[in-house]
């Protein structure tokens, strides 16, 4: 279809042939207040409270404890984690009632049993947002993208310290323009729909569940 | 193909509904638990934004970077779409351009045919609504299911979205539990919406896992970094472009933005315009197809780019800002028509006060010559609108260009179809009269001296109005006789 | 920086002595007693009011329903007759709206256009930001309700002026509707081809009207209250709609204490 590429781009080109670009006006962003880093958190964890996400404060110590804990509370009794990944230590730490699994499989080979026989994920994350209670996951092949998205419960491990206090300024200062992943997300929450009479509904295709273990040290 | 087989018909499916747009408004009006639905929604919409943008210096502020963003990234438009074809392109997903939606179907068709594909599993597109992609892909024997929850309603009960966020929002829970009952096995009755979004999850999980195509849409197409970026709440859209081993993207040209740093601000505005969240739950970003090492995500990923109308809103500087647009439907939310007559009675893909400025460009003036005039030009919608579309403005220059008369430049498709000799001869006599003073006076003398003529009705006014009634003298006469008894004493 | 509504923010004239007034079409023919009042009330103020004879429409009915050569000879028409450089007082703001907002696209070629329509106050705006008027309500009490035309409301911010003239009358308690801002259906030539869509809007602000337990409604734009009284005459209700300009002139009876410092 390179005639369709080209009639529409010497359409649109016709149109802005003298175009000068140093004529266009200044852009101006809003400043919004500047905030300390524990009102930064309490934001962070406030919009992902009311988004129905449930937040567990923790060192990193705690993490195989807490996550035994979780997953018994639900009778969950096996978790998929990523291989080499930074906390993966961290979470073999839990208790052996838990049948650990690791993503070392090719996801179209399990499709099925990811999608049937896999309650729960955990994943780490790149950093986050305080002004929208966002996570930054950045999968890699050690915690692919269906590790965060097909699990009906994502645990999700994130160090307080990767805390920036909005997107922009997290793109601005970890230079994402110059290399983004095959594939990024930011989660505010578990999945979740209002499309029945604007009634908010959890669970919609992705995650039921949020668990945010929050290191703060 | 020979020429027999093309179908003759190049025009949307969404021609013939939107010139029944009068039939619909009728149709609608007159169901109350519709009516009843839509405001409520909108009731609920409105208030939602109303809370996420309390502040109006920063809702202000925002209002006019998007603005200014949205106006550079058209200005430069040709050049970002090369750039964004370059960067895509060098990360490894392929690109296509269609100047009509018969050649983005077929593109599409093609594809997936080519990797022998038997079932698609779509996230939300206005776009591929725009091209009535599921029929076509039906007409080729590949099954297309919606899968975000609305989306899935409205396939199900064999409608178009109502709204272009919400797409079963004229359905209440009632209606879509007696849908769902008709039509997934095993159903258990409730009106409880999560136990019908469970239900709904359970079906649509098993499509997803067995797919083999997914379709989505594109809220923003970068191109410094050939990234594509998809706003949603389900999940759905990340499962169409992870799960199957080939995505298909299809979005209009004008989605393209410059810069990575556009895009914050403009998703901050996106969402809480739209539902008034401060974010998505997901905001999905996606530069590359699976690469070497990577456990999952798709082999193959594409890009349809689509004008479909849109190069002729380019090609007018007022009605260029039409394509500011980053569909939040804030507008139809804010909308007191939409509320009133909902979103099917347009009879478009976008219905509301942008669907009425996007509509004409898309099917043509002469298909959609009663979506400019319905509007009181109340001005609601472009007091919301997050990038500062003139809609009340864009409204009134499509009413001119609908009666243009003949011979005028041609400015877009259908120019003066709305132009009738009745009706221009009314205006010019009214025009001759109030150019000249004394004629006027004159006029309105003898209109207040025979009132008693006036008839009580007066066509569609009197139905639900009386007939106002002529003063005995005008405001003119009063004055002067006012001005002389003054002079008198 | 903030940039809240600037369309509607502009520079008043300080002590003004003399206006013209715009009457508007629909008052000329169909309610010239808002004009009179308003002109009686500008004089109790002190104010000289000169009417120019030669006015007729504004345009915007033919410019609204996409006429723009017939609107455009009757708007050039129209500010051939207001030559002083004093403030132009209009007593209806979706008028206002055409003659501050439009003409300047409609009239963009015309020398001076831009001046012409920075002389254009909407009637409520006047008294409130250049006038600094101060009522003295000599009238009972009772409720009202403000009916804010959506022209005057995002052209001319007349919803904030109509409200403050309101509040300043002792005896009257302001009552605000459901759905206030809503429009009332109107439209223009939009009320007559699309008569269905219309009759449920009006229908709607009646009610809400009705609901709100008023003695009567009151706004500055002849256009709504002749869709809105229409159709509460038509449903047979008892309550009505009165320019603001009468009933502030009736409320403030006799009493000439403005203050024009």
């Amino acid at each position: 279809m390179t005639s369709a590429r080209n009639n529409i781009l010497s359409k649109l080109k016709s149109q802005v042939k003298d175009a000068d670009y140093s004529k266009l006006p200044a852009e101006q962003g809003f400043n919004y207040p500047q905030q300390s880093f524990s009102e930064q958190l309490e934001q962070f964890i406030t919009h992902l409270e009311n988004n129905h996400a449930q937040i567990i404060k923790l060192t990193r110590a705690e993490i195989g404890k807490v996550i035994t804990q979780e997953l018994a509370a639900r009778n969950i009794t096996s978790l998929l984690y990523g291989d080499n990944s930074q906390y993966t230590q961290d979470i073999e730490q839990s208790d052996s009632s838990i049948t650990l699994n690791k993503y070392s499989f090719d996801f179209a080979q399990h499709k099925e049993r990811l999608f049937n026989d896999t309650p729960a994920g955990v994943t780490g994350s790149r950093c986050a947002i305080a002004q929208t209670g966002s996570i930054v996951l950045w999968p890699t092949p050690d915690e692919p993208r269906t590790l965060s998205l097909v699990p009906p419960v994502h645990f999700v491990i994130v160090d307080a310290k990767t805390l920036y206090p909005s997107f922009g300024d997290l793109i601005e200062q970890q230079q994402w323009a110059d290399k983004l992943p095959t594939n990024a997300v930011l989660v505010s929450g578990p999945s979740k729909t209002a499309d029945i009479q604007q009634t908010l509904a959890y669970g919609a295709h992705g995650p039921k569940e949020l668990i945010v273990l929050l290191l703060n040290s | 193909m020979s020429v027999d087989q093309v179908n003759p018909n190049d025009e949307s499916k969404y021609a013939a509904s939107a010139r029944a747009f009068r039939d619909n408004v009728s149709r609608d009006l007159a169901n109350d638990e519709l009516r009843s639905n839509f405001r409520g929604a909108m009731d609920y919409l409105v208030d939602k934004r109303k809370t996420a943008l309390s502040d109006s210096d920063e809702l202000e502020t925002l209002r006019e970077q998007c603005k200014l963003i949205k106006q550079r990234c058209l200005v430069k438009l040709p050049h970002l779409l090369e750039a964004l074809e370059e960067k895509l392109t060098a990360n490894g997903i392929k690109v296509h351009w269609a100047e009509t939606i018969t050649e983005a179907n077929e593109i599409i068709a093609e594809i997936i045919e080519s990797k022998n594909g038997k079932t698609v599993v779509k996230g939300k597109s206005m776009v591929s609504e725009e091209t009535a992609l599921n029929d076509h892909l039906e007409s080729r024997d590949i099954e297309c299911l919606e899968s975000d929850m609305g989306e899935y309603i409205v396939q199900l009960a064999k409608e178009h979205p109502s709204h272009i966020i919400m797409p079963a929002i004229h359905q209440n829970k009632k209606q879509v539990a007696d849908l769902f009952a008709k039509n997934i096995e095993g159903f258990e009755h409730t009106t409880d919406v999560d136990a019908l979004i469970q239900q709904g999850r359970n079906v649509l999980r098993d499509k997803f896992c067995n797919a083999d195509v997914g379709v989505s849409g594109v809220n923003f197409a970068v191109a410094e970094t050939g990234t594509l970026c998809l706003v949603e709440n389900e999940g759905n859209g990340r499962m169409c472009t992870t799960v199957p081993d080939l995505h298909i993207a299809i979005t209009g040209i004008e989605k393209v933005v410059e810069h990575l740093s556009d895009v914050p601000p403009l998703l901050s505005l996106l969402t809480r315009s739209a539902t008034g969240q401060a974010i998505s739950t997901y905001f999905n970003m996606i530069s590359h197809p699976r690469q070497q090492d990577e456990k999952d995500g798709p082999g193959e990923v594409h890009l349809v780019l689509l004008d479909n109308g849109r190069s002729q809103m380019y090609s007018d500087d007022e009605l260029r800002q039409t394509l500011q647009c980053i569909r939040c439907g804030a507008c139809m939310n804010h909308c007191p028509v939409y509320t009133r007559i909902g979103g099917h009675a347009y009879g478009t893909v976008y219905p509301g006060p942008i669907g009425k400025i996007v509509s004409p460009h898309m099917l043509g003036l002469e298909a959609t010559t009663n979506l400019p005039t319905a509007s009181s030009l109340c001005g609601a919608c472009g007091e919301v609108c997050p990038v500062k579309i003139p809609i009340p403005k864009l409204l009134l220059r499509l009413r001119q260009e609908s009666v243009k008369p003949k011979g005028a430049p041609q400015v877009m498709k259908g120019q003066g179809s709305g132009r009738k000799t009745s009706e221009a001869f009314i205006w010019s006599v009214w025009s001759m009269i109030h150019k000249q003073p004394l004629f006027y006076r004159t006029s309105m003398w003898f209109a207040t001296r025979l009132r008693f003529l006036m008839p009580k009705k007066l066509g569609a006014w009197t139905v639900a109005r009386s007939a106002p009634k002529l003063a005995p003298k005008t405001l003119h006469e009063r004055i002067k006789e006012r001005e002389q008894a003054a002079k008198g004493k | 920086m903030s940039q809240v509504n600037t369309l509607h923010l502009r520079d008043y004239p300080k002590n003004p002595t003399k206006v013209y007034l715009y009457g508007t079409c629909l008052a000329d023919s169909l309610f010239p007693d808002s004009g009179i009042d308003a002109i009686e009330f500008l004089e109790r103020q002190g104010i000289e009011v000169i009417f120019p004879q030669g006015q007729s429409c504004c345009g915007q009915p033919a410019y609204n329903s996409g006429y723009t050569d017939e609107a455009k000879a009757v708007a050039l028409e129209q500010i051939r007759h207001f030559p002083l450089d004093i403030p132009i007082v209009i007593i209806s703001g979706s008028c206002g709206g055409m003659m501050r907002h439009h003409y300047k696209d409609l009239l963009k070629d015309e020398p001076g256009i831009e001046k012409f329509c920075d002389r254009i106050f909407e009637f409520t705006e006047f008294l409130v930001n250049s006038l600094n008027v101060q009522l003295n309500d000599s009238g009972p009490a009772e409720r009202v309700a403000l009916h804010t035309s959506c022209a005057a409301r995002r052209e001319m911010g007349v919803h904030i002026t109509g409200k403050k003239l309101i509040e300043q009358l002792d005896n009257v308690e302001l009552v605000t509707h459901d759905y206030e801002s809503e429009c009332c259906g109107f439209g223009g030539t939009f009320s007559v081809k699309h008569g269905d869509i219309s009759n449920v809007m009006v229908s709607d602000k009646t009610k809400n009207l009705v609901n709100a337990d008023v003695v009567r409604y009151v706004s500055a734009d002849w256009g709504c209250m002749m869709n809105i009284n229409g159709s509460l005459e038509h449903q047979k209700e008892s309550l009505r709609g009165e320019h603001i300009a009468s009933y502030l002139l009736a409320r403030n009876a006799m009493d000439n204490t403005g203050d024009k410092s």
